[in-house]
């Protein structure tokens, strides 16, 4: 799937270092296979060779970041409580995505911090958890006579997200600065691209799958305006009293700013796109965190007008921005709040000022944070002390070319490929910021390997969805969050995928039950079964499916059919037509019977079921038309 | 030395008698370096910094000839102060970049010298640690010990220290002329290098897009052997020029292949070339912009004599030149650099380093962040310059100012480009109107004018002006002692101020005694070329005066 780590491509790409000791043929091929003809029978093969890379300290800060706990149960919880407090009905938002005479406008800016070793202009190491404000370079701090060093890694995944959003790359792009005091800020200015961005005029295609209103079709295609690189600033942390810490650690990370058009309609379809962008920026492992854990977060720019003005072509109306939205939900409600704010304001006859306004989670309202009276002007202006970036055409090729498959080829491909249902194909994209997926080509190449299967040449893909269920649902029942699983980038996890693969085999070829292999799973979860050791377990468990015999399976047929006369007759009332649908309920009855009574360790469904069927058939209803 | 407030400026001290303590009432130091104490240690040249360039506490020699029994003295860190309230107790964890360079070349470090707050001003009274005033005070007539005279600024401590010769060489910074006008009003010479040659590392920055490093002495000699280095014909013999020495820290400044290609194209960089007759090749440009109202008759005679000596004594050619947007420069300098400065001021809060007002409550005073701090710690044209800077870069004014004025500095380096004879290696070649040309401009031939090597025309359009004057001059008027500075500052060129001795008919002695500043002013990267015709032209000025 073409995810080479954006660490390894810097690497490969500065100084001309391949740290892998696996081959490279077999990497290059999936490079320009997957690029140039999409889903191919190869490219799924190789991704198993992805992970090799040897860990040094600065590519663990980035490929392996200890994830956080996400806040978001608790968020959710206290959403729920506020609802009830405020007495209030959840409105269903199917039903909101339109108000009758209105049109909604919304353009989205998101904020995605770049996945590299260094800061944007410094090069202290990024880090997530680190000891704070341990990682600080002078011109982090704004000491008098530093001066910023442009880090050119940072164009490796800045290009990529660009390249993923569609955007075209510009050859010449600067640097600005836009002035403001705060204390998380130490020059008074970020550096940011206002003037001459990177990468100009991307699109978004969002699907019905993405999640986009009912109203929007099939398919919308949404404008990216222009996608900027710029600086983050410090992370601060309240304390009692007035008092705030401040963590220089994040200040002058390389972040990237993706600024739609405002061609968005419905709020639906704007949670649909943020969600999108994530989904496209973790395919091409350029952004690192996921939307809920801070990594990601988006201010809208929200505006409506009445539906008759549209028609008549007036200008779009005033637009509020809404800040600083951490996760999908919240971009959908604050602007269903915000539009229904201002449509408010505008059928009691007043006006909607320009303004900036603030939302939190489980509130129904936004609120107002500053007026444009109170509107700071940035003063941009070009930075004195930075060139321009020159980004050559090779640079961009050869990005282009190494992006490899996208997410939707990707959805095409398990759901027309193995068979599973969109709705899980998505889930097993978005899971762990596009780990599982790996984990998932994992156990599927490794359980390949042990079935003796040719992978994708095989017309029966059974096995790839038999994985992907355990991957995606059994696996998920392990833990409450899925963070617990502890899921690496290149897709392993307290499970390791060699040990799923192995009962998934003994699964797939019958030679265990499915309650054997989920005990199995949670054995392996726990460390109970040593890694490596599953076979071993079903031995000295004795858990190996003995099947009844046929002649077993026989008996016990005839044992529950004893005395249930009543249900036998009506199978023959099926065949002599006076019964139209065959009573499938009825076999079923006398399976779950059969179960219960024999030895259900030893016993599979599906071959009682066939045993019971053909009992019916060839002997019981011989005998009852015999007796009638 | 007081570190509160500026009306110290005002304050003028009486002229006393032992030149010890004439020296110390120029107050032209902020900090000294200690005395040596035990075994002198070896080294070539004294060395004063401008106190907004960073030093820290270092060896006082760093050099491998010092026997290894003996342990490098470690001194105090100097304060890295900038004239300024907020950073009166601020020492900088790291050193600059052309700090180091000097002491790998033997640089003993004497001291940090005064300057106008952040290099803000002409003449060096804009100071949280007083007003600096020159050595040439003392012939004032005695009796009258208020006739204190200006040193220039900013740099104006640098230039008194080389004046009096505490220090061989001093540094300065150079962002409109805070070189060269201090070195013209206290008879020294003043050098500010092509943009991008000397790292900018560590230097507080003023305008970073016109901010340059610039070195002041009292001949042109030992400045050129530190630019072009031992082969250059300085006697030093070892070692690299700076004019070679790329600084990774500082992204402006230039690669060392940029830097080669630059050199190649330019006369004065290898040792092989014979400088010999390098006077008789050469064309002088007069500007006639230059020849402006307010300039001062004497310095006017000065300037004329010298084009003549030139001319007459070496048949080196003089011709006038035309710069049309010589007159829009100094206003677009004073948009584009307090512009500048308004931004890289911002991060003085007193937060992380420097002085915090902690007298009001809070940092947040009146709903502003910092307002009472910044408040406090800035003197008054530093915050002039922030307000003016602040303006021109708001959303309603940036076109008619930030925008309109980088077009004039693109105007002035096109002037430039057009009459001297080399390209500018850094941007195409253009062509050129002819209609754009004064009527008075000589053609050469229906290509249009001669085209020449330096420009040659006074630094400052008067004589160090009285301290007492200046306190009551507007801030426009002190503006207006940079018009000849600037116009090389927004085009990046390389440009010299040498003393050059009043005409002789100078009434008294005391006017005998006195300097003009003349600047020459060359292409871009053409600083060995300028620093070898300056020395020949300051010489060859000195010797046909002396010997009249």
């Amino acid at each position: 799937m073409g995810r080479i780590p954006t660490v390894e491509l810097s690497r490969y790409l500065l100084t001309g270092q391949l740290n892998r000791r696996g081959c490279l043929r077999a990497r290059l091929p999936r490079i320009s296979a997957s690029a140039a003809f999409g889903p191919s029978p190869q490219h799924r093969r190789f991704t198993s060779h992805v992970e090799t890379t040897t860990s040094r300290p600065s590519d663990h800060a980035t490929t392996a970041p200890a994830t956080p706990v996400t806040p978001l149960r608790k968020q959710l919880k206290e959403q729920a409580k506020a609802l009830k407090a405020s007495g209030k009905k959840k409105k269903k938002n199917a039903d909101s995505q339109t108000v009758p005479g209105w049109e909604l406008t919304v353009g989205i800016e998101i904020h995605a911090q770049l996945n590299t070793a260094r800061k944007l202009f410094s090069p202290a190491v990024t880090s997530f958890n680190d000891l704070p404000n341990s990682h600080v370079a002078l011109f982090d701090l704004a000491m008098p006579g530093s001066q910023p060093l442009f880090q050119p890694e940072s164009l490796i995944p800045a290009v990529r997200a660009a390249l993923a959003l569609g955007c075209a790359i510009q050859p010449v792009s600067r640097f600005d600065r836009k002035h403001y005091f705060h204390w998380d800020q130490p020059a008074g200015y970020q550096i940011t691209q206002y003037y001459h961005p990177f990468a100009r005029d991307g699109r978004v295609v969002l699907h019905a799958r993405d999640g986009i209103a009912p109203e929007d079709g099939d398919r919308v295609e949404i404008g990216i305006r222009q996608v900027q690189m710029e600086q983050d600033t410090a992370k601060t942390t309240a304390q009692p009293g007035e008092v705030q810490w401040l963590d220089f650690n994040r200040v002058g990370l390389p972040l990237i700013e993706i600024i739609t058009l405002p061609q968005i309609r419905h709020p639906a379809t704007a949670a649909a796109l943020v969600r999108k962008v994530q989904m496209l920026l973790g395919a091409v492992d350029a952004c690192v965190l996921g939307m809920e854990a801070g990594g990601l977060r988006a201010d809208v720019n929200v505006s409506v007008r009445r539906t008759e003005d549209v028609a008549a072509g007036k200008p779009l109306g005033t637009r509020t921005e809404i800040k600083n939205l951490s996760s999908f939900k919240a971009v959908e409600d604050a602007i269903i709040a915000e539009r229904d704010r201002q449509i408010d304001v505008l059928e009691a006859g007043g006006i909607v000022e320009g303004e900036t306004r603030g939302w939190s989670l489980g509130s129904t309202e936004t609120r107002r944070l500053r007026g444009k009276e109170d509107e700071v002007d940035y003063r941009y202006m070009p930075d004195p002390d930075l060139g321009p970036v020159v980004i050559g055409e090779g640079l961009v090729s050869h990005l282009a070319s190494s992006m490899g498959i996208l997410p939707d080829a990707e959805i095409n491909e398990l759901v027309e490929r193995y068979g599973l249902s969109s709705k899980d194909a998505m889930s097993l994209m978005m899971l762990d910021d596009g780990a599982r997926i790996q984990y998932f080509y994992n156990v599927l190449d490794a359980l390949e390997e042990r079935l003796g299967l040719g992978g994708d040449m095989e017309s029966d893909q059974r096995h790839a969805l038999l994985a992907a269920n355990w991957c995606l649902h059994e696996l998920g029942k392990l833990t409450e969050l899925s963070s617990d699983l502890g899921m690496t980038p290149d897709g392993e996890c307290h499970v390791p995928s060699r040990d799923l693969a192995a009962i998934l085999s003994h699964l797939h070829r019958k030679e265990i039950t499915a309650k054997v292999a989920k005990e199995l799973l949670w054995g392996v979860f726990r460390r109970e079964v040593a890694t490596g050791g599953v076979t071993q377990a079903i031995d000295a468990g004795n858990l190996w499916f003995k099947g009844l015999s046929e002649q077993e399976y026989a008996e016990l047929a005839d044992m529950v059919v004893h005395g249930e006369h009543k249900v036998v007759r009506e199978f023959l009332r099926f065949k002599q037509g006076k019964l139209k649908a065959y009573p499938q309920g009825k076999l079923m009855f006398l399976v779950g019977k059969m179960m219960r009574t024999g030895p259900e360790e030893r016993m599979d469904p599906a071959s009682a079921e066939r045993v019971m069927k053909e009992r019916i058939e060839s002997i019981y209803l011989l005998a009852l038309d015999e007796n009638e | 030395m007081s570190a509160r407030g500026r009306p110290q400026g005002l304050h003028l001290r009486p002229v006393c008698f032992s030149r010890q303590q004439q020296r110390r009432l120029l107050n032209h130091f902020i900090s000294k370096a200690p005395e040596q104490t035990g075994q002198p240690i070896p080294f070539r040249f004294t060395l004063a910094v401008k106190d907004n360039i960073a030093t820290t506490t270092a060896t006082v020699n760093s050099s491998p000839t010092s026997a290894s029994s003996d342990p490098p003295q470690p001194t105090p860190a100097l304060p890295t102060t900038c004239a300024s309230h907020f950073l009166s107790t601020y020492r900088s964890p790291f050193e600059a970049t052309i700090v180091s360079q000097l002491r790998a070349r033997g640089a003993r470090l004497v001291g940090k010298t005064n300057l106008d707050e952040f290099g803000m001003g002409s003449h060096s009274t804009h100071s949280a640690f007083g007003a600096v005033s020159q050595p040439q005070s003392q012939s004032d007539p005695p009796g009258n010990n208020l006739l204190q005279l200006s040193a220039g600024g900013s740099s104006g401590g640098s230039a008194v220290a080389v004046a009096t010769g505490e220090a061989d060489v001093a540094l300065g910074t150079d962002t409109g002329g805070s070189v060269r006008l201090p070195a013209a009003y206290c008879g020294v010479v003043g050098f500010k290098p092509s943009y991008g040659m000397l790292s900018r590392y560590g230097v507080v920055p003023y305008a970073n897009s016109l901010d340059t490093v610039g070195l002041l002495a009292s001949g042109v000699g030992r400045i050129r052997e530190l630019i072009v280095g031992g082969g250059g014909g300085g006697q030093g013999g070892e070692g690299h020029g700076l004019w070679e020495e790329w600084d990774a820290r500082d992204p402006t400044s230039l690669s060392v292949a940029a830097r080669r290609r630059c050199a190649r194209r330019r006369e004065g960089y290898s040792p092989q070339e014979k400088e010999r007759g390098v006077l008789k090749r050469v064309k002088f440009g007069i500007p006639l912009e230059y020849n402006i109202e307010e300039l001062d008759p004497r310095i006017r005679d000065a300037w004329a004599k010298a084009a003549k000596t030139l001319q007459d004594e070496f048949g080196a050619r003089v011709v006038p030149v035309s710069l049309p947007s010589t007159r829009h420069a100094l206003s677009a300098y004073y948009v584009i650099a307090p512009a500048e400065a308004s931004s890289n001021l911002a991060k003085y809060d007193g937060i992380r380093y420097g002085t915090r007002d902690t007298d009001s409550g809070s940092d947040a005073t009146g709903g502003v962040l910092y307002a009472a701090s910044r408040g406090k710690g800035f003197g008054e044209e530093v915050k002039r310059r922030i307000l003016l800077g602040s303006y021109t870069l708001s959303s309603k004014a940036m076109d008619n100012y930030f925008i309109q004025a980088q077009r004039v500095r693109r105007l002035v380096r096109r002037d430039f480009n057009r009459v001297f004879a080399l390209d500018n290696p850094l941007h195409e070649r253009e062509t050129f109107d002819l209609t754009d040309l004064d009527e008075s401009i000589v053609m050469e031939d229906k290509w249009g004018p001669e085209e020449v090597d330096f420009l040659l025309c006074p630094t400052a359009p008067t004589l160090a002006p009285r301290l007492e004057d200046i306190m009551n001059q507007t801030p426009v008027d002190a503006y207006m002692n940079d018009v000849f500075t600037v116009p090389a500052s927004l085009a990046g060129l390389p440009a010299i101020s040498i003393p050059v001795p009043l005409s002789e008919t100078a009434t008294d002695d005391a006017e005998k005694s006195r300097t003009a500043g003349l600047q020459l002013i060359g292409q871009y990267w053409d600083d060995a070329r300028l620093l070898a015709v300056a020395e020949a032209v300051l010489q060859t000025l000195r010797s046909t005066t002396s010997t009249r």
